[in-house]
């Protein structure tokens, strides 16, 4: 296995001033509301370990005060974690100088924010370069650079607009032109779309899976929303109250919640829109391709797919392939099947 | 017999209290009591204020001890003072003398136009530009032009310096809690102290032909607001576009620069405007300490009960206040403008 990109190790963030005393009680197994209760400190983060590989997306994804916006934070120390280990492309960004850290922040990391934060006072072309103003290149440069990114966006013709006269869109586009600018392997995503109105919200995630399949960058993206999740993530984390419930393949997790509040979770969302039929088939394993199949489906179809093209006749049956060879077969029983969720049993809680 | 003998006596003090105080120099009331020819019995049960304690004892101090020993006090600090505080305001002198000669040296027929374009440049404004024409004629046209120049040049300076000084106080004070905390009483003071009561030490240790006096009395009162509102203004950036910038790698310097000053500069011009009305309303008390100016005619028209020459500086004094209001106003919706312009 590769090293990953990102790697969190025993990660604790206690908010309060004796965060270091009161940490001990939390190793010790102190939930979040003993601890306000008992010695009036707020848990943010308890044991995190999670590794982010290269060229993924990793979703983290919690309710509100789950701590996932805290837990962004942390990996470029924008907030400083209380115990634990943040290693960045194999250096521990939390022994890095002052000067370290800034230039990790320049050159590592970028960030695209839930409220955008642009500055309201340069026009859009100033704002998309300003991470290489910032690291001191040469004006020419930086407009240059931001040009290429606005265009790739889509905002070619708002250069010299002021953030202000555009649209909350538009903005969270200057936001990530900003960010790819920056040019960096590693982009954190807070809550990037979460302002957005869902129409708008359904082309950025398309637009940011575009830009992935071309860039290949690490992407920490968090969000409550577990449509948005499951879109996105190829690896997802879920976290409550500052620790990590289950994390995984989405599709695993959808299939195997491991705990009452996962199960919750995944009860809502629109399962046959999300699942792939690669999750649920029975594989062929080398055996012989079977016959009178109804027709073919590709191995990242989603169940939608695989109904419309049944017309909803349950009786259907249909083979798998994976770039044109046959991998699989799928009936449209297993399908239905798969469609009420479970309730999380002991032995398909897999653990990662 | 004094009032407070009894408990001194009690106290086992009298020993320390020595004589009762016979011998002390008389209080402001006992004088009054004798030239009405009447014994001080003073009230029933009288307040136990230090001239009442220091006639049942003469080692307590008298009211009139406090007063004399602030200023024996002050007047001991003094030379200290004066050789600290003379050398580094010297400059301000210089400064405030050569803005008044070159305002004065300069011609109407240059000086009207130049003030006009300063307006334009500064409002965009058309309405704010006239106004400001037709108010410096109609001063001229009352042969008011030369003390209304002379007073603008005292804001001038003052202001520049102000605000000189002012914003990186107030940049230092939003950068820490600390500092804040220790600046904000004396900022306080500075802004109630009555007016006249910053005059008396200055005459102490300036003297009164010198100008730097009235500009450390101008500087002093109109300082506050741009101090204060620096502050307030940085502390109130958008704490999200300073995170943006943390996380970008800025380091402190840009992050003042291209974040934090920008914007803040709508309530730093605020500030601004503020600190240039206070220092016209203060050159006005100023002129009691030999300021030139519009004020020196509302002072005559008080002193030889001259209404008519008080009444119409009075009213210069006003024109120049709302045409300086004016246009750093404009001034400042511009700057506040850019952020929304469509």
């Amino acid at each position: 296995m590769t090293e990953p990109m990102v790697s969190l190790r025993g990660l604790y963030k206690i908010f309060g001033t004796r965060d270091k005393e009161v940490l001990h009680y939390v190793q010790g197994g102190m939930g979040k509301e003993e601890l306000l209760a008992e010695h009036k400190h707020v848990l943010g983060l308890n044991d995190i370990n999670v590794d982010m590989q290269a060229g993924e997306i990793t979703v983290v994804m919690g309710l509100s005060g789950s701590g996932k916006s805290t837990l962004i934070r942390h990996l470029n120390r924008l907030i400083e974690p209380t115990a634990g280990e943040i290693i960045v492309q194999g250096e521990d960004v939390m022994k890095l100088s002052e000067d370290g850290l800034r230039k990790a922040r320049q050159e590592k990391m970028s960030m695209v924010f839930q409220k955008f934060a642009l500055l309201p006072h340069k026009t859009v072309l100033k704002n998309a370069g300003m991470p290489l103003s910032v690291r001191s290149h040469d004006e020419i440069d930086c407009d240059k650079e931001a040009q290429k990114w606005l265009d790739r966006v889509g905002l070619s013709g708002f250069e010299n607009h002021y953030p202000a006269q555009l649209s909350g869109g538009m903005q969270q586009r200057v936001g990530i032109a900003r960010a790819l600018t920056a040019n960096t392997d590693i982009m954190l995503m807070d809550e990037a779309f979460s302002a957005l109105d869902p129409l708008i919200r359904t082309d950025m995630q398309d637009l940011l899976l575009e830009l992935q399949k071309e860039l290949h960058k690490t992407i920490i993206f968090i969000t409550h929303d577990l449509d948005e999740a499951l879109k996105l993530a190829d690896h997802l984390v879920i976290l409550k109250d500052g620790y990590v419930v289950q994390q995984g393949e989405p599709q695993h997790i959808l299939l195997n919640p491991s705990d009452p509040y996962i199960e919750d979770f995944v009860s809502d969302i629109n399962r046959a829109r999300v699942l792939r039929v690669r999750s649920i088939m029975t594989p062929l394993d080398g055996g012989k391709v079977p016959e009178g199949a109804h027709g073919e489906l590709d191995y990242d179809d989603t169940l939608e797919t695989m109904i419309a093209k049944s017309g909803g006749d349950t009786s259907h049956a249909y083979l798998v392939t994976r770039n044109g060879t046959p991998v699989g077969t799928l009936e449209m029983t297993s399908l239905v099947k798969a469609l009420v969720p479970r309730v999380a049993s002991e032995a398909g809680a897999r653990q990662y | 017999m004094a009032f407070y003998d009894k408990l001194f006596n009690a106290l086992g003090l009298g020993d320390w209290c020595g004589e009762t105080g016979a011998d002390a120099p008389l209080s402001m009331a006992d004088l009054m009591a004798q030239t009405d020819g009447a014994e001080a019995t003073g009230s029933f049960f009288p307040f136990p204020s230090l001239d009442n304690l220091n006639e049942s004892c003469s080692s307590i101090i008298q009211s009139r001890d406090v007063t004399k020993g602030i200023e024996t006090g002050f007047l001991a600090a003094k030379p200290a003072l004066k050789t600290f505080l003379d050398p580094i305001t010297q400059p301000l002198s210089w400064l405030l003398d050569g803005a008044l000669w070159l305002f004065e040296l300069t011609p109407w027929f240059i000086m009207v136009p130049l003030l006009v374009a300063i307006s334009y440049w500064a409002s965009r404004s058309k309405p704010v530009t006239i106004f400001v024409f037709v108010s410096i004629m109609l001063l001229g046209l009352v042969d008011h032009y030369d003390v209304a120049m002379q007073t603008l040049s005292i804001i001038f300076v003052c202001t520049t310096i102000s605000v000189m000084l002012g914003v990186p106080i107030g940049i230092a004070m939003s950068k820490s809690d600390r500092l804040q905390k220790s600046t904000v009483p004396i900022l306080d003071l500075l802004q109630t102290l009555p007016t006249f009561v910053y005059l008396i030490p200055l005459i102490f240790l300036f003297s009164v032909t010198e100008s730097k006096l009235y500009g450390i009395a101008i500087i002093l009162y109109a300082i506050v607001p741009v101090i204060r509102l620096t502050d307030l203004g940085i502390r109130l950036v958008d704490q999200d576009v300073i995170e943006a910038a943390n996380a970008f790698g800025m380091n402190s310097r840009q992050k003042l620069l291209r974040v934090q000053l920008p914007l803040a500069l709508p309530n730093i011009m605020a500030g601004i405007n503020q600190t240039i009305m206070m220092s016209l309303a203060m050159v006005v008390i100023a002129s009691l300490v030999s300021a030139p100016g519009l004020g020196v005619n509302v002072l005559r028209g008080i002193r030889n009960l001259e209404l008519g020459v008080g009444i119409v500086a009075g009213i210069g004094i006003v024109l120049l206040a709302v045409i300086l209001d004016r246009v750093s106003k404009a001034a400042l919706t511009r700057v506040d403008m850019t952020r929304v312009k469509h």
